[in-house]
């Protein structure tokens, strides 16, 4: 385990299509949030002594702690960092300034994950967003002064959006990584309640033009929705597309780790288990010091998960990776339904490895299904 | 006793309170409660309180104290009010001696009204004319007495004035029916003869036939025959109804309403409309009369999952059994699979079974577009009915086509007769005739009646006359034979394949709208696949019609980190079940509304 993933579930207000496990800061919380965390990060550390090879504060705004409060949340974590280490912190653009981007780089952080998701005030205002397009101008070109590799999130396809504006100021702008979105209506958002319909044809071609806009500023697409110069990809978050293990601290926050350590002398033995993923509980659970709650991975449920995820990448998944971790074989139940697709040009293989074509990527899920329907026969 | 037995039916138009009546009934003769009270007692199906409308004949046992000191036993037979279940009522009026004729006191008289009056003169009752809702600030009793008299020959000083809502008059009518109705004729000593009027079945009991004894009297023990099978059965238990139960009793004499059981496990053995006798001294004759139903409209019935087969098979036998008039038989898709072609009254009554295999059976159905039965004569002399149009012969070896023809009588105010007659144009409908009818109050009221194929009358007739002469215009029809037509086949292409379950028969002048408006609804509602799907129309080989179901270009996920893999999976694993409700026809997954598109086709 070289990657570890932290919740800070603060934000200063909370945005009409967010179901993160967010909430607004209240006296004393972030102090009770801070102790638990140095307690939990401790009891990790032992299992996991590391070194972390990447390191993700998300949330909520990490960036929304005040400086005293961010030095701790860094002194809470014993980990050591090895050589090249990736630090990535989530920020919203009115969190950042020269101040406290010194502070950042000083604690270790060296890439920035900014939530732009606009640069039209319009659009900004529909999505409830806390700043405007000056703010997100500002903010990028501090990040990029201050020497971090910094991403933008972008939101793509809202009706009324001119998304081929937004696309090419966030070409322009000089960033190495762009994750670009098209909005989910989440159940129980206020989006969901106000009834906002979202225009598949819409989206589909959003993404295509993303996909040129952003390839010839050099951003190539890595992954179904994030964009990056060679080198610039976010190594973190690769992590899970590639069915690797990694830790995780804070309230909500998921982990997946291997068996041996969660199923030693516990009702998981016995079972055929691959790994185990812990979810832990939400805030006022988390600091009353709950554990987790494990969902016991088996073989055959891991084989399913690297496929939903690493198809997601344009490298692929290494089936033959993933055929030794589980010790199905995987190529031989895939084999008809891999050779089918392949035809209709949906998929290509490459040796060990079998990816999504540029036609195939975007019916990512009707291909997931047709391999999972494979791998239960 | 028997002298003090009566036994009524009560028969009316749809929504002109025959089930509010029924109810008010049952509780002036404390037959319930008033904490048991809940509106529409008699209407027990689940569907029918939903719907508002009585779809099967309910019979119940009522106790009533008459003003000359004595008590009476009544039996109610509660009858269906919807122009499909004409069976159903002629079925009720054979077991009693008396109706109650129901009539609206704003409405007036309706194409029902006359319909049921004529079954029930037919069996020679005893009818008693009731004005109802005459708390309505719109009734006006006295010109609708005056109308049933002039209409139908009843006379006005007959008429009893009532409302089921408040209960006014209600005493007037449980007199009548003592005093206008006759008792029950038939000896306790002659050769039993009873009718089955209706059946259900119990898991636990099989078969429990609804009978009317005539002659004689059926106890438990009585070895019985059913008279048209001859298979005999040792008579279990017998009862009356009370409302909301079966009561057992010793015995049924002459004129008396009730059930029986006798351990009937095959459902075909005790059918509505047969006569049970005793098997050691049976009687010499059947009771006469019994019109069989006789379905009209022919729909494809098809589980969603081909494993489910057998289940709706069993179903299908159980509903037969208290619903007669549905007909069905084994029937091959190649769309669809092994499913049954099922004949029944008309649209309502397949909707309505098509709901009750869903729901009282848990089952998944595919049900084609109902159509009616052509009859074709081939160049070699041979003639055939074809009850599913992917069945119809090639063209070239017909001669002539039929299809069947409705005689229908519509009842409207005067100012709506130029719509009815323009829409009637529309549905190929030729007049026979047209009469003004008694000037009461301020617009006359006029019969129309036509000729009209009844295919154009079967999906959405009923509706746009009422929508036209908002609400007021009443309609009823009765078969007519069979006429020759221009009728061709249409065959429906789904990527290129045709698909049996969707083909369909209409006139020639019309298949063109009629395709068009098909494939654009079709395209509408299959879901888009990873590829572009046409749709087509054709006539023989010639395409007629064109539209494209645009391919899919977005399904997945736009985020998906370490945090979503869990709930990711959940929803792409309820996508596969989504999936599992639609019909793969080849490539392309065809949902329910598809096979009924035809219905809302071509029509404004």
């Amino acid at each position: 385990m070289r990657s570890l993933y932290i919740h800070v579930p603060f934000c200063p207000t909370i945005c009409p299509y967010c179901d993160f496990h967010v909430v607004r800061r209240y006296g004393g919380v972030v102090e009770a949030y801070l102790k638990r965390l140095a307690e939990e990060a401790a009891a990790l550390h032992q299992r996991f002594p590391g070194p972390l090879e990447t390191l993700y504060f998300g949330g909520g705004t990490p960036s929304f702690l005040r400086g005293h409060e961010l030095e701790r949340l860094f002194a809470a974590l014993p980990w050591r960092l090895s050589l090249g280490a990736e630090v990535t912190m989530e920020a919203n653009p009115g969190t950042l300034n020269p101040e406290r981007l010194t502070l950042l780089k000083h604690l270790g952080v060296n890439r920035l994950s900014i939530g732009v998701q606009s640069f039209q005030d319009t659009v900004l205002k529909t999505l409830g967003r806390a700043h405007g397009r000056k703010g997100a101008f500002q903010a990028v070109e501090m990040s990029l002064e201050a020497g971090f590799r910094t991403s933008i999130d972008l939101i793509l396809g809202l009706p009324g959006q001119d998304f081929e504006a937004d696309l090419r100021e966030a070409a322009a702008i000089g960033v190495g990584h762009v994750s670009a979105y098209t909005l989910q209506i989440e159940p129980g958002t206020p989006f969901e309640i106000q009834g906002i319909r979202l225009d598949e044809d819409l989206e589909a071609a959003a993404f295509e033009m993303a996909e040129q806009i952003l390839g010839e500023a050099g951003l190539e697409r890595y992954e179904v929705s994030n964009f990056a110069r060679p080198g610039e990809e976010s190594r973190h978050n690769q992590v899970y597309w590639r069915g690797e293990f990694w830790g995780a601290l804070g309230p909500a926050a998921v982990g997946h780790y291997p068996k041996d350590v969660e199923a030693r002398g516990s009702r998981l033995e016995g079972h055929e288990v691959y790994s185990v993923r812990a979810t832990n509980p939400p805030l006022p659970r988390w600091l009353a010091g709950e554990a987790p709650s494990l969902e016991v991975i088996s073989p055959l449920e891991y084989a399913r998960e690297a496929l939903m995820l690493g198809l997601r990448l344009r490298e692929g998944v290494d089936i033959t990776l993933v055929e030794g971790r589980s010790g199905l074989e995987l190529w031989a139940r895939l084999k008809k339904t891999v050779r089918e697709l392949e035809e209709r040009g949906l998929i290509w293989t490459h040796q060990t490895h079998l990816g999504a074509t540029r036609v195939g990527l975007p019916l990512l899920h009707r291909l997931i299904l047709q391999f999972w329907e494979a791998l239960r026969a | 006793m028997q002298e003090r037995i009566r036994n009524f039916s009560i028969i009316a138009h749809v929504d002109h309170g025959k089930s509010t009546l029924a109810d008010r009934i049952l509780q002036m003769t404390k037959a319930v409660s008033e904490r048991e009270m809940r509106e529409q007692f008699l209407d027990s199906l689940e569907l029918e309180r939903e719907r508002g409308i009585t779809i099967k004949a309910s019979a119940v046992r009522l106790f009533y104290e008459a003003s000359d000191g004595q008590t009476y036993t009544f039996n109610l037979i509660d009858t269906p009010g919807h122009v499909d279940f004409g069976y159903e009522v002629s079925r009720a009026l054979a077991a009693v001696e008396g109706v109650l004729l129901v009539v609206d006191a704003s409405q007036g008289v309706e194409a029902q009204t006359i319909a049921n009056f004529y079954l029930a003169l037919e069996h020679e009752h005893t009818i008693i004319p009731v004005v109802n809702k005459i708390d309505l600030p719109s009734a006006r009793p006295e010109e609708v007495a005056l109308e049933i008299e002039e209409v139908l020959g009843l006379p006005a000083e007959e008429v009893v004035f009532a409302s089921g809502k408040t209960g006014q008059g209600v005493e007037d009518i449980l007199e009548a029916i003592v005093h206008r109705v006759p008792a029950p004729k038939g000896k306790p000593t002659d050769p039993t003869k009873a009718l089955i009027f209706d059946s259900i079945y119990d898991a636990y009991q099989g078969v429990i036939p609804y009978v009317r004894v005539f002659e004689g009297s059926i106890r438990p023990g009585d070895r019985i025959r059913v008279w048209s099978n001859n298979k005999e059965f040792q008579v279990d238990r017998v009862g009356v109804f009370r409302p909301g139960s079966l009561e057992p009793t010793g015995g049924l004499g002459p004129g008396e309403v009730g059930w029986l059981t006798a351990n009937i496990r095959e459902i075909g053995d005790t059918q509505v409309g047969d006569t049970i006798t005793l098997a050691p001294n049976p009687t010499d004759a059947a009771y006469p009369g019994f019109k069989p139903a006789k379905p009209v409209v022919f729909a494809g019935i098809y589980p969603t999952d081909t494993q489910d087969y057998n289940r709706l098979r069993d179903a299908l036998e159980k509903l037969k059994l208290n619903d007669a008039a549905l007909d069905f038989e084994p029937e091959t898709s190649e769309a669809l699979g092994f499913g049954f072609r099922c004949g029944f009254l008309g649209l309502l009554h397949a909707e309505i079974v098509q709901e009750r295999l869903e729901r009282e059976f848990d089952l998944d159905l595919i049900a084609t577009a109902p159509s009616v039965i052509y009859r074709v004569m081939r160049s070699d002399g041979s003639i055939e009915e074809v009850h599913n149009p992917s069945m119809m012969p090639d063209p070239g070896t017909i001669e002539v086509m039929e299809e069947p023809y409705v005689r229908l009588t519509v009842y409207t105010p005067e100012e709506y007769v130029g719509p009815i007659m323009q829409l009637l144009q529309e549905k190929r409908g030729r007049m026979e005739q047209m009469n003004y009818l008694g000037g009461t109050g301020g617009s006359k009221r006029v019969e129309l009646r036509y000729e009209v194929p009844f295919g154009e009358i079967l999906y959405d007739f009923h509706d746009r006359l009422k929508s036209l002469s908002r609400g007021y215009a009443s309609m009823d029809y009765e078969q007519a034979g069979y006429r020759e037509g221009d009728l061709v086949k249409v065959t429906v292409l789904v990527n290129d394949e045709p698909v049996d379950a969707l083909a369909f028969i209409t006139h020639r002048d019309k298949a063109y709208s009629i395709a068009r408006s098909m494939v654009d609804k079709l395209a509408e509602v299959i879901p888009r696949q990873q590829f572009a799907v046409p749709v087509q129309a054709a006539i023989g080989g010639k395409i007629i019609a064109r539209a494209t179901v645009k391919a899919l270009r977005k399904d997945v996920l736009a985020k998906c980190y370490g945090g979503d893999v869990s709930r990711k999976k959940k929803l792409l694993e309820k996508q596969k079940e989504g999936k599992k409700r639609l019909k793969s026809i080849g490539k392309v997954d065809v949902p329910q509304e598809a096979f009924l598109a035809v219905l809302s086709a071509g029509r404004e």
